[in-house]
């Protein structure tokens, strides 16, 4: 059991990951093709728009659920939403913030653009503390959004119109999922401004404007989009309660600041945060590449179930970091 | 009148001249007592491992004809461990470590620098004045980060004895963004500028290979560090700061190859449960002022007394040789600000504020190694340490863990005080363990 348990803690946990990531982006986008779905309540970015999808983001119909009026919220309907959200929250609960990092094929695209720019052999990009922060609110913007238009559908605000059906699905029309994921099955429709009225044609082409900006940003700074993905301010709400999880002993941290040079989303405070014992942080993605550079015994732990499946060790670290030196 | 003044002129001169190179003369004849007589007492101890052999000669040699500098390279001075040694190699040179520890040195210092000014910065500017005639042509730069104020004007005397002195700006703090970023540009600066004073362009393999191997050198010391956490003790305390002080002139590989055999034989004593020492030696950790070979008088004085020094927190040992460079892209940039971080963030350094790292790291050590005592060492006149000793006594005292503060310097005239306090605190420890 010990040597099983060090042969885990001395992985290369990031080469695993890169295939387990294609893995998950085969069964996401073709699954289909193999008559497989495993569901619609996803806690990530699978897209509906891709035909062949082997599941979809619990999104599309969280928006499509928020349009009902307030008075069918007590009706079967609201059963609906109710088996809807507590699948999604099921889901989420048991990999946590680990459908970002091992399973977005949105998150996969952008470590793929990561990894192209480093062929290139060009430097990458980030953000001056003060701007993180400010940059990380957009996504609870986004979510309050992408709740809060679809509500406005199928109900009166304060006396106001109820919007047009148009509005419909808001997040989903600028969202570079809907338009970059279909084309892995060869679907370019959606790089399409939709000219059928003034509304769509502006989502649309704000979907498309971002869709330039996802690509042209995740090609410099890695996981650019997660920053303001609304998926991770929602899984956020519920990340506490998750049984997988990333913990850290502080007293062991010697704020070398090896895990926040590893974090591509740019979380400081995995370096620099010595008392919280759960280090998830509403950026988190778990990619766990923290732990993979932390040299300090036991410092940084992931757990499932309160059981410890991987954490940092001097061993571990030293052998990766020799891997990584040999491999040139 | 003139052929009178220019003759009194040249008369003082030449009186300079011959008292410098008897100076020289005397400097070099102590210098190589020092070091015979610190080797002298380092091999006085019984059951040395064989391995340390490699490191006694290392430093007898280099001592016995004359302080040398390694031939053949262009060599690049550093004068403290925060400047990226992977650099100075990756550029084609080679870095010595400058700052030493030699009485001898810190004498001749004493003839030009302020009577309080602290050892270390004494006995480096001593040597380097005193060997001017000799390295003046050989060493390309003498690298001095901004840390304490002494290093500073030391540096800027250096520049005026005619040395070519290469000053690596460096934060007083390390905490802000600002401070970070201000460190890599500073190293990136100094990469480029390496590149112009060696001729040798660096490249990211390079870099790449030497970071590597000097990963290996950090693997290899924490392997050492861990050895020293057993109940057995395996190894004292002052061959560790031999092994470490001799990565500052030793080529890696050669260090390396030692270190590895130390830590087979190590191994090999731990199985067969072999201790160096008494088993009941009260468990000492050294922090503070660095031990600098030849002066390993404190760590030399604590384990002759009837301690273990099984963890240290210095800037010559642990400070030196804990912490890996953790890059995540091959490319001089990631490569560079990665090396940049790994001279930073974990640096516990008292010219940084604040500094409560050092005092987190300081307890971490006292339970991974089982600490029962802390030996403060710091040299009069370095005042950061000085001033530190306050809130790293204080954490010590509410961690529970008795700590014993000394103030010395390279001589040896406060042997007999210190001995007195060195034993009551060693008797103080056992006196505490029999209560318990």
């Amino acid at each position: 059991m010990n040597s099983f348990k060090k042969a885990i803690n001395n992985a290369h946990l990031s080469r695993f990951r890169f295939y387990f990531q294609i893995a998950s982006f085969v069964l996401l986008i073709y699954g289909g093709y193999l008559a497989i779905n495993i569901g619609d309540q996803l806690p990530t970015f699978a897209c509906i728009f891709s035909e062949h999808r082997g599941g979809s983001c619990y999104l599309l119909g969280l928006q499509h659920q928020m349009g009902t009026p307030w008075s069918s919220y007590f009706s079967g309907r609201g059963i609906g939403i109710l088996v809807g959200l507590l699948t999604f929250i099921g889901l989420f609960l048991v990999f946590n913030k680990a459908w970002c990092g091992f399973v977005c094929p949105l998150g996969t695209v952008q470590d793929w653009l990561t990894i192209l720019r480093n062929k290139f052999k060009i430097r990458y990009g980030g953000y001056s503390e003060p701007v993180f922060q400010r940059l990380s609110k957009i996504k609870y913007i986004l979510l309050a959004l992408l709740i809060l238009i679809p509500m406005a559908i199928g109900n009166s605000f304060f006396g106001l119109a109820t919007l047009n059906h148009d509005f419909g699905v808001p997040f989903c029309q600028i969202c570079p999922g809907r338009t970059l994921l279909p084309i892995f099955s060869g679907d370019f429709s959606q790089l399409a401004i939709d000219l059928s009225s003034k509304t769509k044609m502006v989502f649309t082409a704000l979907g498309l404007l971002i869709t330039g900006i996802f690509l042209a940003g995740s090609f410099i700074k890695k996981r650019f989009f997660c920053l303001f993905c609304p998926m991770s301010a929602f899984h956020y709400i519920f990340a506490k309660a998750a049984l997988l999880r990333l913990n850290k002993d502080g007293a062991k941290c010697t704020r070398c600041g090896n895990c926040y040079r590893a974090c591509d989303v740019g979380i400081r405070a995995i370096a620099d945060d010595l008392e919280h014992k759960n280090i998830v942080k509403d950026d988190c993605m778990m990619c766990l590449k923290c732990v993979e550079m932390c040299p300090e015994q036991g410092c940084l732990q992931v757990k499932f179930l309160g059981v410890p499946v991987f954490e940092a060790t001097e061993d571990g670290f030293f052998k990766r970091m020799r891997g990584r030196d040999d491999a040139k | 009148m003139d052929f009178l003044s220019e003759c009194g002129g040249v008369t003082m001169q030449s009186d300079l001249d011959l008292r410098f190179v008897r100076m020289q003369k005397t400097t070099g004849l102590h210098l190589a007592m020092e070091a015979e007589n610190t080797l002298q007492q380092l091999t006085e101890f019984a059951d040395t491992p064989q391995a340390m052999t490699y490191f006694y000669e290392l430093f007898r040699n280099f001592y016995k004809n004359g302080h040398q500098l390694p031939a053949g390279k262009k060599v690049i001075g550093t004068m403290c461990l925060q400047v990226p040694d992977e650099l100075i190699l990756a550029a084609g040179a080679v870095p010595v470590r400058m700052c030493s520890g030699a009485y001898a040195y810190e004498q001749v210092g004493a003839e030009f620098l302020p009577a309080k000014s602290c050892p270390v910065v004494k006995a480096t500017t001593g040597m380097l004045h005193i060997n001017q005639p000799v390295w003046g042509e050989d060493v390309s730069a003498i690298v001095i980060p901004t840390t304490c104020d002494q290093k500073k004007k030391g540096g800027e005397m250096l520049k005026e004895m005619g040395y070519p002195v290469y000053i690596l700006e460096m934060p007083a703090s390390k905490d802000s963004d600002a401070a970070r970023f201000y460190w890599q540009e500073s190293v990136k600066k100094f990469a480029l500028d390496l590149g112009e004073t060696t001729g040798t362009r660096i490249t990211s393999a390079a870099l790449q290979a030497v970071i590597g191997e000097k990963t290996e050198c950090c693997r290899l010391f924490r392997k050492l560090n861990d050895l020293r956490k057993g109940k057995t003790p395996l190894i004292f305390g002052k061959d560790i700061f031999l092994v470490t002080s001799a990565y500052f002139i030793d080529e890696m590989g050669n260090w390396q190859q030692a270190v590895r055999q130390l830590i087979a034989e190590l191994e090999e004593r731990e199985q067969n449960d072999l201790a160096v020492t008494n088993r009941q030696a009260p468990r000492l950790l050294l922090t503070g002022s660095p031990p600098l070979f030849p002066n390993l008088k404190v760590p030399i004085l604590v384990e002759q007394t009837g301690g273990i020094i099984v963890a240290d927190e210095v800037c010559s040992s642990n400070r030196l040789l804990y912490d890996a460079v953790s890059y995540d892209e091959v490319n001089l940039d990631d490569m560079v600000s990665a090396l940049a971080d790994r001279y930073l963030k974990p640096c516990t350094c008292p010219c940084l504020t604040p500094n409560l790292d050092r005092n987190r790291k300081i307890v971490e050590l006292v339970n991974s190694h089982k600490v029962e005592g802390v030996i403060y060492q710091a040299f009069s006149g370095c005042l950061p340490y000085e001033m530190e000793q306050k809130s790293i006594s204080q954490t010590m005292n509410e961690a529970g863990v008795p700590m014993l503060y000394l103030e010395t310097d390279y001589g040896n005239e406060d042997l007999g005080q210190l001995s007195t306090r060195v034993e009551a605190f060693i008797e103080s420890i056992k006196a505490r363990r029999r209560k318990k």
